[in-house]
């Protein structure tokens, strides 16, 4: 056999030294920035003025952004390139996006601006003393309110039944299965009218409160009976086998030793689910529950105006955003530790 | 100790185990007294491991009886739970509870079978984690220690029910080697105490001075069963000499 070894005078080793070194004509440095030198010349000659454009000045400028696309793509995709230059290219071509929408569409900036973030309109007193501010804080009560219950009573009911599911009894099984179809299957906003509308006619009365509660609660139990079935489920048999082994029954097992495990697995798709919910509550302006959403909406046939809805958008991300961050920040407390 | 002493702790009777078609415990017959230890041997599919988890019922015996001390356990109306209480088991895979620190592992069953208050589960959970040499390592969780110190965990926890039996599922073939002798300087003291242990395992050394009866199974069936020495040294069954001359 001849030397092999890969010392740095080999001949083999350089060759594949050099093969490992190269960098492809599209990646090098000169190209690139030759590309970008090209982009500029281009943007200052070519592009044309706003105003009314033929197709050929339409096609000028796709072509100018298609370019400066292959060239951030490039930039992109090498992974010697330092991470500030390619975070650079990012940028540059989500700025060059909306300079080039900004220039050449038509949009009328101040009219949007008056009519849907009016701020003005929202301090505007009203005839009973507050303004649209005070009457959408009444409605996001109510909001709190209906996505607390149906939270409460969804992980219940949904838990009893992922509890229920893992005992593996077929019969029971099948309705829970159906339950959970049925239920996951059926539009929100079609089962609270049904509970609301047309419960009354076999004699049960709900009030719009205790209805759009149970349409949700009956709603979410479905998806999360389903998370806490993944969470059960996930629970590695052995560790069934060692609380059987020690004389746990079966419901200690479940209470000890399956659950707690468990309920760490399933907090970050627990808390997703309830920011989800926390969005369903806008359907119970469908029975005339008063929420933050119908509350906008009436503001805003009182107003003529959509900044109200504006508004409440607002009120939604700035309770949910958070919500979405304790998923975030939970994931990593509890991270599940491994079983031995 | 009282190895002479002739009082049956479990009795099988022509056991048979079904995995849907699969025949995997073709009548097993034997008994277990006092104070004996015993190793299970054999080729892997052979259903060493099955026989075991039938004998506290881990695996629902398809035929035959099997009695552990007094009590027929295959009957329905029995209560297995507290069965199980006098059976200790040990797995290859340790199967620590992972949300649980080590002495809350070892108090766990105490507290919640044997209705013992905290404090003295506790009390005895640190005695027998002494006991494993781990006593440092009692708020430690389990994926915080190494394979060998799990397992030791995982006898003071078997041990902390107080069983008369224990069973031993391939308690070092999850470890590396250097760990292994940890966990037999465990089973070793246990030996000597005493204990009445089903083990198992293909730690030659170990069942060679510790073990007082070796059964090979293999296919099912019981093929041969006599001290360590008559095993390794004269198998009668050619089924032995061909499962020993590929672990030797």
């Amino acid at each position: 056999m001849g030397n092999l070894k890969l010392t740095k005078d080999n001949k083999l080793f350089k060759i594949l030294r050099r093969s490992h070194d190269h960098v492809p004509w599209y990646w090098r440095n000169e190209f690139l920035i030759a590309i970008l030198v090209i982009l500029v010349i281009y943007a200052v000659v070519l592009l044309p003025n706003p105003g009314n454009l033929s197709s050929a000045q339409w096609l000028v400028i796709g072509v100018f952004f298609f370019l400066a696309l292959i060239w951030a793509g490039l930039m992109l995709t090498d992974a010697r390139k330092a991470e500030w230059s390619k975070t650079l290219a990012a940028f540059a071509i989500l700025f060059l996006a909306g300079w080039l929408f900004y220039r050449y569409s038509d949009a009328k900036w101040d009219r949007l601006g008056h009519v849907f973030f009016n701020w003005d309109l929202m301090q505007e007193p009203m005839e009973d003393g507050g303004n649209a501010w005070s009457i959408l804080f009444e409605g996001l009560k109510l909001t709190i309110q209906v996505a607390l219950f149906s939270g409460i009573f969804g992980t219940i009911i949904g838990l009893f039944m992922a509890v229920f599911r893992s005992f593996n009894n077929r019969i029971l099984n099948i309705f829970i299965v159906a339950y959970i179809d049925f239920f996951r299957s059926m539009p929100i906003i079609v089962l609270m009218v049904l509970v609301y509308y047309a419960l009354p006619y076999t004699g049960i009365t709900l009030s719009a409160m205790v209805s759009g509660v149970l349409a949700l609660s009956l709603n979410s139990s479905a998806y999360i009976s389903e998370i806490f079935r993944a969470g059960i489920s996930s629970i590695h048999h052995g560790q069934i086998e060692a609380a059987h082994a020690l004389g746990l029954n079966s419901i200690q097992t479940m209470r000890l030793i399956i659950l707690p495990q468990a309920f760490r697995i399933v907090m970050p798709p627990l808390a997703s689910n309830y920011v989800a919910s926390a969005k369903d509550t806008a359907i119970c302006s469908s029975i005339a529950i008063l929420e933050l959403l119908k509350s906008a909406m009436q503001v805003q046939a009182w107003k003529a105006n959509p900044t109200p809805l504006i508004a409440a958008t607002a009120i939604y991300i700035i309770f949910l955003v958070p919500l979405t961050r304790l998923a975030g920040v939970l994931e990593n407390r509890m991270k599940v530790r491994k079983a031995g | 100790m009282s190895k002479d002493s002739s009082e049956v702790m479990i009795e099988v009777i022509d056991l048979h185990k079904y995995f849907k078609d699969l025949h995997v415990l073709r009548g097993i017959s034997t008994k277990i007294t006092r104070g004996e230890v015993v190793a299970i041997m054999g080729p892997s599919g052979g259903g060493k491991s099955t026989f075991l988890r039938c004998m506290n019922r881990l695996e629902e015996p398809s035929s035959g009886q099997i009695i552990v001390e007094g009590t027929e356990i295959t009957s329905p109306y029995v209560d297995i739970n507290k069965v199980r209480t006098e059976i200790g088991m040990v797995f290859q895979l340790f199967n620590l509870f992972p949300h649980l620190t080590c002495i809350e592992n070892i108090k766990l069953a105490p507290m919640h079978v044997r209705k013992v208050s905290e404090k003295e589960a506790t009390e005895r959970g640190m005695q027998l984690l002494t006991k494993v040499g781990l006593a440092n390592k009692a708020y430690s969780y389990p994926d915080q220690l190494s394979g060998g110190q799990q397992q030791r965990v995982a006898i003071a926890r078997a041990l902390a029910m107080q069983p008369q039996i224990m069973f031993f599922d391939e308690p070092t073939s999850a470890l590396d080697p250097e760990m292994i002798g940890e966990v037999l300087d465990v089973m070793r003291t246990m030996v000597v105490e005493g204990m009445t242990m089903v083990i198992v395992s293909h730690e030659m050394g170990f069942i060679r001075e510790a073990a007082d009866r070796v059964m090979m199974l293999a296919e099912g069936v019981l093929v041969e069963e006599g001290t360590p020495s008559q095993i390794f040294n004269n198998p009668i069954q050619q089924r032995t000499q061909d499962f020993l001359s590929k672990i030797l």
